[in-house]
């Protein structure tokens, strides 16, 4: 973000908040400071995402009170139980938010740490359960409508700006990593680059669901996005399978003269790709190397056969679908640049079977940090009412909202830090404002302009990506420590004792997230890896799968495993049992099997369900931990179908079955290359 | 535009349906000029949507002005 942006940001963001104050003060709101930090939560530098925040916000405020209106009046006799009930509820909101890894996951945060608020608030006056709900309502809804509005007006930056650059972005290095693969052969494509690049695709995904709550110029291309996720996430085991072939070839010693030239070729014309602009000629030159790529896979037809061969075939087919893979990523990147986006012919096909997409969710993780959240919260509790602690009550609040917004965390203890600095910054400044500059403020102007400065400065601060979490805590607590409220008043005990309250909640919070949530990033790696075993098992038995679904889900997972096998800084040591990639590569090879399955003259004989069969086995004994005859079956099945797809004639899809049987047994069975060479008569 | 409504016992004032009800229409008339491909004539959006709102709300509260005075 350029300077120019962050500046107009921040004083669209003072606006904001001088409206909300303003509206807050003329409608003798109890609560203006509410309206105030709002403003500050929503926003984004980009508006669709404001808008977005803002509508789930709303809601999740909305179902929140109305859940503490439910709760409090029937339980108030009993504050333990109140508390347990509010506790359950917010670990089963924060539950729910962290298996939902979409914006939406923030309208179930709400709901939870809401019901908190307004149900612990009222406690001791139960009688205005009602008007404290509304009064928190309308105080967030007011915030969120200015914050809303003034962001979507004053110069309002779209979403699809910043996900054309991070399209940009991926291309370019995918276009970098085919220029680099004659270079590294041997080493396979590193975790550093997988993580980039399925993280890139999972924040392009969450950054294109805000585009629904774009201002109205903005093109919606669901269908476009959708399709070159799809595009993408095939890229990378793509590549990685020409690696693994080189490999192979390079192990038994053969030659590979015509993959290298075309390798050559390719890597010419990726490096043209990853220029600057995604050029006309470039699209050109992709029909003529699937061209070369198709006269090379006759020529190797009449050579004597042999595994040599199928290894350089196979790779062949690998690299052909690579750079068609990368020219529609290069397609689609370019029909996104239109106001009225329309999709190459061939592309549109493949648009139309891409249904609705999910992200992998993780349950049991989602079930630790709700507890989490129960835990600090009834802790909290149980220091208020145990200990008579008049303001523990905001440090039961202050536990459910840090437990909930750090629960989708992968590292909670991270951001606790900041925001418990956050809050001591904020002290002195508040201090200032509260006690030197608020007995000289009369009426709304001098009001604002006394706080403009400020409110510029945590509204600029917001825009630095290092700073943005701090500054937010800064801006929170700021607004809570002036508690400006329509008559001023000043008591320095309460102002002390409220703060102090808060930072104790927030740590509560921290305690519980770490003594509950801490684990080994290798185990976690292990556990999503096994998560992702048994989708590519149910995969290869389901009867009618939707293979882009499964594609993205087991691409998520990819980018997830990296992080968490880059996050233990000993990759080198890790299992080589953990290969997301190489379970991606299995994925594409069914798939292969059964597009070819399914088209008309097909090569017949081909033992397709069987093997399929024997593959869903293999990765069920492998989640049991105990290798059983699973994986003999399936190198019997596939030597069975490469000797039975040889004695076809030539044709693609002779090509293709045999490129995906090639490569399913380099992935399934890499220890042990074939005695006899199949395909050989023998 | 003076008055409440009771809504299940609570009282609103009366504008806030009236603003529910014409977010919600000008929510479908963006949808509309949206598929006609009118907003590629529109410079700004954010502010030609908010203009839209403020439009369509005081049509109503004029409407129903002149309906229940």
């Amino acid at each position: 973000m350029r300077t120019m942006q962050k500046a107009t940001f921040a004083i669209a963001n003072t606006c904001a908040v001088l409206a909300a104050l303003y509206v807050a003060f003329a409608a003798n709101l109890e609560r203006p400071y509410w309206a105030m930090f709002s403003v500050f939560v929503i926003a984004k530098p980009i508006s669709g995402a404001v808008r977005s925040k803002a509508t789930y916000r709303l809601t999740g405020t909305l179902v929140g009170a109305a859940m503490a209106i439910i709760l409090v009046p029937p339980l108030v006799q009993a504050p333990a139980l109140l508390c347990l009930a509010v506790g359950i509820w917010v670990g089963l909101c924060v539950y729910c938010s962290v298996l939902d890894r979409t914006p939406r996951s923030y309208a179930f945060m709400l709901a939870g740490y809401t019901a908190a608020i307004v149900g612990f608030s009222v406690v001791n006056t139960p009688e205005s359960i009602f008007d404290t709900a509304v009064a928190r309502v309308e105080e967030i809804g007011l915030g969120i409508i200015c914050g809303a509005v003034a962001h979507s007006m004053i110069f309002p930056q779209s979403v699809t700006d910043e996900l054309k650059r991070r399209i940009k972005t991926v291309i370019r290095s995918c276009g970098q990593w085919i220029v680099d693969l004659p270079l590294q052969s041997g080493h396979p494509v590193d975790l550093l680059a997988q993580r980039s690049l399925a993280t890139a695709v999972t924040e392009g995904h969450l950054l294109y669901s805000h585009v629904a709550f774009e201002t109205s110029d903005a093109p919606r291309a669901r269908l476009l996005m959708r399709t070159l996720e799809e595009r993408i996430a095939v890229l990378l085991p793509r590549a990685s399978g020409v690696q693994r072939n080189l490999a192979a070839l390079s192990a038994i010693g053969a030659q590979h003269a015509a993959l290298n030239r075309l390798i050559a070729q390719v890597s010419r014309w990726a490096h043209a790709l990853a220029g600057d602009e995604i050029s006309a000629d470039a699209m050109h030159d992709e029909s003529e190397l699937q061209q070369q790529c198709a006269a090379a896979l006759e020529r190797l037809d009449r050579s004597p056969p042999g595994w040599p061969v199928l290894l350089e075939q196979s790779a062949i087919v690998e690299l052909g679908e690579l750079t068609q893979a990368l020219a529609d990523c290069g397609r689609l990147a370019a029909a996104l640049e239109e106001s009225n986006p329309r999709l190459p012919v061939a592309l549109e096909k493949t648009a139309r079977r891409s249904g609705s997409r999910a992200l992998s969710a993780d349950r049991g993780l989602g079930l630790l940090s709700g507890i989490a959240a129960a835990c600090a919260s009834l802790f909290a509790c149980a220091l208020w009412i145990g200990g008579s602690w008049p303001e523990g009550l905001v440090a039961a609040q202050f536990a459910a909202i840090g437990a909930s917004l750090f629960a989708a965390l992968d590292n909670p203890a991270e951001p606790i830090l900041p925001a418990v600095a956050g809050i001591l910054f904020a002290l002195p400044f508040a201090a200032l404002y509260e006690f030197a500059l608020f007995p000289r403020v009369h009426g709304f102007p001098s009001l604002a302009l006394v706080l403009s400065p400020a409110l510029l400065l945590f509204s600029f601060m917001q825009t630095f990506e290092r700073l943005e979490g701090t500054a937010l805590v800064l801006a929170i607590a700021f607004s809570g420590a002036l508690a400006l409220g329509p008559i001023y008043q000043a008591d320095f005990a309460s102002f002390l004792n409220t703060n102090a309250a808060e930072i104790a909640g927030l740590l509560l919070a921290g305690v519980a997230i770490l003594a509950l949530r801490t684990v080994d990033p290798l185990w976690n790696a292990r556990r999503l890896s096994r998560a992702g075993w048994k989708s590519l098992s149910r995969y290869a038995r389901h009867p009618r799968p939707s293979f882009e679904r499964w594609l993205i889900q087991m691409f998520d997972r990819l980018g997830l495993i990296a992080v968490r096998l880059v996050g233990t800084k000993r990759e080198s040591t890790a299992p080589a049992e953990i290969d997301a990639l190489r379970d991606l590569r299995v994925g594409l090879g069914i798939n292969a099997l059964r597009n070819v399955g399914t088209s008309p003259g097909a090569p017949s004989g081909s033992p397709t369900q069987a093997l399929l069969e024997a593959i869903a086995k293999t990765y069920e004994e492998r989640l049991r931990g105990l290798p059983g005859r699973a994986s003999t079956d399936v190198a019997q099945h596939i030597d069975a179908g490469i000797a039975a797809v040889c004695a076809q004639p030539p044709s693609a899809s002779r090509h293709a079955t045999l490129a995906a049987l090639t490569s399913l047994r380099l992935d399934l069975l890499p220890n042990q290359a074939p005695h006899a060479a199949p395909g050989t008569p023998a | 535009m003076i008055g409440e409504v009771d809504l299940f016992g609570v009282f609103f004032p009366a504008v806030l349906p009236l603003a529910v009800l014409a977010f919600v229409t000008s929510l479908a008339m963006r949808v509309i000029l949206r598929r006609v491909g009118f907003y590629r004539l529109i410079w700004h959006a954010g502010l030609f949507d908010t203009a839209l709102y403020l439009v369509t709300l005081c049509a109503f509260v004029l409407a129903t002005r002149s309906v229940a005075p």
